[in-house]
């Protein structure tokens, strides 16, 4: 480090600090909702006693505590309800892709609002905008999901 | 039920500071020891440790004997860290209220720290971005801003409110702020510069933000019997209120109505007796400009809607409706996660004791309240003190 200014020192985040936690089913009971993504389906649990949708999915119904539960398809598509775009201050791993835009899609039909990076210049985006679902690799043999907004066709 | 209140406050100076963890920790004991002469450290039998993140700002566990050590303490009665992410302090003077007004303790020591500024500032995002769900919200890379932004936005279009109105929140604070000499910003800063400033996230820009800060700060609760002992003008806590609302954002059902803050102040008020119009000063988790505006709304401050109008009206200034924080809140004293909340309360009390500088001074302030939000909104924590017992 001689010579080197302090403040030029990166420090490394251990693995197991990633923001993509392990999918396999080795390490998590929902790797079926990665299995699933991976092939571009998006699906989440419901109650098969009572009924209740979970998002994130479950092994066990928040409101019945039944550990019965079966994937459901969610809908892919969804309306633009709240956006920004983050300008500065990017978590590790993600400073190379400022700026880029945040929103929350109320998906189609049954209303679940979700949090989502949106692949969609902020300029060009509109509330109540019609947004798609996008699958994205992430480091390590992982993927997860984002919104974009939809392809006029 | 005892009664129970706050008979000492402290806090080091705040900002990017040339100084560790653990020597922050060092000075806020003193201040807090330094203001309560009467008090023999081996009166003080238990301590509660507001800090959001040592395990990732200073890579430390087990904090809280830790801090007896850096304060020279030997509590014997209960000890720990309360964790609560931004509101992790006010969480530290709850459980001390709670084990005094049980009886399983009499004097209590609250110290709240944090140490963000690191070598690498990513490594403070990282950490701050892991309040939210991170597997599932965190992992888009949403952070404070984006989702206050999100709330700004919702607010502006439903209710009007105005880009000049979120300014005025950040002028009238980092006006305050320029009165204290323990804050992070201590230039007062023209509503016309808030709109200036680079944009962090549309329609907040950099002065809508409070800033990345490094502090500490103290109180000692007693009992009833001990603290009529120890001081002339003790702080009396009168009551309290906490409303939670899961953390993933399926559960925001609204970015601008936020319900469980409606909740938290409710059961406060009722708890400690008082009314809305009873409160003379408040110290409100202004993390951002918005926030403060939806605090005015949400604590009965003003109608629903009518929180940009408030602050324009001058309604949260000295000599306005109720004084709203007076020391510079986040945006102008900075916001070190635990400390925060610890410091509200030292403003409390030294408010009640007529000791702050003139200039931010409320005239003879009875009934004060502190609130902290945290992670997204999703918990509301509530705190009513009263001068008289």
């Amino acid at each position: 480090m001689m010579g080197k200014k302090r403040s030029d020192q990166k420090l490394v985040l251990p693995l197991a600090m990633d923001f993509c936690s392990p999918q396999s089913e080795e390490f998590t009971r929902i790797s079926r909702f990665f299995d699933e993504l991976g092939k571009g389906k998006f699906v989440t649990t419901k109650c098969k006693q009572c009924g209740t949708l979970s998002w994130p999915p479950r092994v066990v119904c928040p409101e019945c505590q039944s550990d019965e539960l079966k994937w459901v398809n969610l809908p892919r598509t969804g309306k633009l309800w709240a956006f920004t775009e983050l300008c500065m201050g990017a978590p590790r791993g993600m400073e190379q892709d400022l700026p880029f835009s945040i929103g929350i899609v109320e998906l189609d039909k049954i209303g679940l609002r979700l949090l989502s990076r949106i692949d969609t210049p902020f300029k060009d985006l509109k509330l109540e905008m019609p947004m798609e679902l996008v699958v994205v690799d992430m480091p390590g043999d992982k993927v997860f999901f984002r919104f974009k907004a939809k392809r006029k066709r | 039920m005892r009664k129970v209140a706050v008979v000492a406050g402290g806090l080091c100076p705040w900002g990017v500071r040339k100084a560790s963890w653990r020597e922050l920790v060092q000075e806020a004991g003193k201040a807090v020891l330094d203001d309560s002469p009467d008090l023999g450290k081996g009166e003080i039998d238990s301590l509660f440790v507001g800090a959001a993140s040592p395990d990732r700002f200073a890579f430390q566990l087990h904090v809280a004997p830790l801090v007896a050590d850096m304060v020279g303490i030997h509590p014997t009665k209960m000890v720990a860290r309360t964790e609560l992410a931004c509101a992790s302090g006010q969480a530290a003077i709850r459980y001390a209220w709670l084990a005094i007004a049980a009886g399983l303790s009499d004097v209590a020591l609250c110290l709240g720290v944090e140490k963000m500024n690191l070598p690498d500032m990513a490594e403070v995002q990282t950490t701050m971005t892991a309040v939210l769900d991170r597997e599932w919200d965190a992992i888009h890379g949403a952070s404070a801003p984006p989702f206050f932004a999100m709330c700004a936005q919702h607010h502006m279009m439903h209710y009007g409110t105005t880009r000049h109105q979120l300014s005025l929140v950040s002028e009238k604070n980092h006006g305050f702020s320029s009165t204290n000499p323990y804050a992070h910003f201590q230039r007062p800063i023209p509503a016309a510069n808030v709109e200036d400033s680079p944009m962090v996230a549309p329609p907040l820009r950099l002065y809508d933000c409070s800033g990345i800060t490094d502090g500490a700060a103290a109180v000692i609760l007693a009992s009833e019997e001990r603290a009529v002992e120890l001081t002339d003008t003790p702080v009396w806590v009168k009551g309290s209120g906490q409303c939670v609302s899961g953390n993933n954002s399926a559960n925001w059902r609204s970015l601008d109505v936020w319900d469980s803050m409606r909740q938290a102040a409710k059961t406060a008020y009722s708890s400690a007796g008082i009314s809305v119009s009873d409160i003379d000063i408040a110290e409100v988790h202004d993390c951002f400009t918005i926030s403060e505006i939806i605090a005015y709304e949400e604590l009965g401050f003003c109608k629903k809607g009518q929180g940009g109008k408030f602050i324009e009206d001058g309604q949260s200034r000295i000599g306005g409706k109720v004084a709203v924080n007076t020391r510079g809140g986040l945006l102008g004293c900075g916001h070190p996660l635990g400390a925060t909340g610890i410091a509200q309360v030292v403003e409390i009390y030294q408010q009640m004791q007529s000791k702050v500088p003139r200039k931010r001074q409320v005239p003879d302030p009875k009934v004060g309240i502190t609130h902290n939000l945290s992670g997204a909104a999703n918990v509301h924590s509530i705190m009513v003190f009263g001068r008289d017992r």
